[in-house]
């Protein structure tokens, strides 16, 4: 059924820290590659090895400038996959039933076997989630590796999305956002976290942390004296790293 | 939007035979509409041709027009299935109309109006389907839906006046009909150009959360170099000039001559076979108007995630 569930106890969802985030593009790399070979299989690619290729993924990262006239401009770069809403509009108006919001864990899915390939849902969503495969004829969106983070399988470590897992720097988290005790919970409070285009009131689960302000104490005082103090040891570092992420 | 051909059409056709039995109903209530069979023959001829063209065309977009069936479920929820389900429920009491009517039994007045209403139903909801979009500002307006219905009974009333001029049948209160819904149809146009584009909420600011006092935001660097499906399908430009160009040949084409050449039908001392052939060719013309203004619905829509892809407001 497209209506959308009424209770909402479980949010899986992700954050991603904006702060951290190197624009390496390896959670998208990793996400095509589990998910060409999984829910989703496969991915298709229109003319991969020619001169205009183009075809479906799940997450691409963006990169902005951020031009500040008191702290300088800044570059941040901005990866974006589904956002598993809570109001989906994507969900609502599909007309078959086979794009769906489930109500144990709030994951946005599609139904490869009942999708007629009409492009609405992707219309409706504003974050650009969906894609159309062109050689299925369906729509496919990001899963959250439904396939993985359930799988009994796999480690318990693993058992988290592929960007999640692939991260080098650690700037994607996974959890419950619908638990106000959960860790990943108190990292968006802590962290101001927020949603994208709140004005088009989908209620996004994935929340986004914010680049920290640049630390201008910490750059000039600090480093400054880092260079003329000759017990300068690993561990004042970490004293300094620590002083600048408060 | 990407301008889908089959959508445009599906859109254009279907509401031009939908038109045409808005029309026959608004008649009946104020006069008769008993047409000698030939007349009555070739409406419906037409309608149906319209309404079936239409709706066959609008499952050629799809990725599998064989589950089309399975869009009559979500009618809860999706204005896209409410219109399915609409649009074959209004077959019922149209080919009981169809049937009736041509064998001159008197229900067929019942049958009339209950399939006009369903024939607005259904061009009401495919004008919702693009009125709730909130993704689109410039469709997600109250005159979208509107439009949608004075296009149908616009070209609906053309439709039979040029075939009444065809078959030489004269039909009390057809020519007050046609000028005014034509008329309708320009002015509701007009008022959508003229407010469009004045109620942007959405900003790079707001697509990235990035932005605010003393900061800009503004892309980088897109996630590839190539294009991909979003950028195909949700992100196309017109040059202004251009759109500009096309606004007009729509107004013309399918408002203004038709409107200039009914009112001085009258007056023009020309052979009857050239008026029936310039009313052949003037309803042409409103079509292919009524596919330039369908075009620039899509083409002009921008969609809310350009801004991920270099727009900096929607």
């Amino acid at each position: 059924m497209t209506s959308l569930p009424k209770k909402q106890n479980k949010k899986l969802g992700l954050v991603i820290d904006l702060d951290i985030c190197v624009g390496c593009h390896a959670c998208a790399v990793s996400c095509k590659e589990w998910n060409t070979s999984g829910h989703s299989s496969p991915l298709h690619d229109i003319d991969p090895y020619g001169d205009d290729p183009t075809g479906v993924w799940f997450n691409r990262i963006h990169t902005f400038e951020v031009e500040n006239e008191i702290n300088g401009s800044k570059t941040v770069h901005f990866p974006k996959s589904c956002l598993h809403c809570s109001d989906a509009p994507c969900v609502t108006v599909c007309p078959t039933g086979a794009s769906y919001k489930r109500e144990e864990d709030g994951i946005v899915l599609v139904n490869p076997d009942t999708c007629i390939g009409c492009k609405l849902c992707s219309w409706a969503c504003p974050y650009g989630a969906r894609e159309y495969d062109e050689e299925a004829g369906i729509m496919k969106k990001c899963t959250l590796c439904v396939d993985k983070i359930y799988n009994e399988n796999l480690p318990e470590s693993d058992r988290v999305p592929a960007c999640v897992s692939t991260c080098p720097a650690g700037a994607r988290s996974f959890g419950n956002l619908g638990d106000e005790n959960s860790e990943i919970f108190r990292l968006v409070e802590e962290r101001n976290g927020y949603d994208l285009m709140p004005e088009q009131e989908c209620a996004p689960t994935n929340k986004y942390l914010p680049p920290r302000e640049k630390n201008d104490q910490f750059s000039s005082d600090k480093l400054s004296s880092v260079t003329q103090d000759n017990d300068f040891t690993f561990e004042t570092w970490k004293e300094i790293i620590k002083d600048a992420s408060k | 939007m990407h301008p889908s051909k089959s959508t445009i059409f599906f859109t254009v056709f279907s509401g031009t035979g939908y038109g045409i039995i808005l029309c026959l109903s608004c008649l009946s209530l104020i006069t008769q509409i008993n047409f000698d069979s030939d007349f009555k023959l070739i409406l419906i001829i037409v309608s149906f041709a319209f309404i079936c063209s239409g709706l066959l065309s609008s499952t050629l977009h799809l990725g599998h027009p064989e589950r089309a069936w399975r869009s009559f479920s979500q009618w809860k929820s999706s204005w896209l299935s409410r219109e399915g389900l609409a649009a074959i429920f209004t077959f019922i009491p149209l080919v009981l109309f169809y049937l009736l009517w041509y064998l001159e039994n008197n229900l067929f007045i019942f049958f009339l109006h209950l399939s006009s209403i369903l024939c607005l139903v259904t061009v009401y909801c495919t004008g919702q389907i693009y009125a709730t979009l909130k993704t689109i500002p410039v469709w997600n307006n109250k005159l979208v839906t509107p439009i949608y219905i004075i296009n149908a009974i616009c070209m609906g009333a053309l439709s039979i006046y040029c075939l009444a001029c065809f078959y030489e049948v004269k039909v009390i209160y057809l020519y007050h009909l046609t000028i005014s819904s034509l008329v309708l149809c320009l002015f509701f146009k007009l008022t959508y150009w003229y407010y469009i584009n004045k109620n942007t909420k959405s900003t790079a600011n707001s697509a990235t959360g990035l932005g605010g006092k003393n900061k800009n935001v503004s892309l980088f660097e897109g996630p590839h170099t190539g294009k991909n499906f979003l950028t195909t399908e949700m992100i196309n430009k017109i040059k202004k000039e251009k759109a500009n160009f096309l606004r007009v040949c729509f107004s013309i084409l399918t408002c203004v001559l038709p409107i200039y050449m009914i009112v001085q039908e009258a007056s023009l001392i020309i052979d009857i076979f050239i008026l029936k052939l310039s009313f052949f060719i003037i309803f042409i013309f409103a079509i292919i108007g009524m596919l330039i203004e369908r075009y620039l619905f899509f083409i002009q829509a921008k969609h809310v995630v350009s801004l991920y892809y270099g727009e900096n407001k929607v």
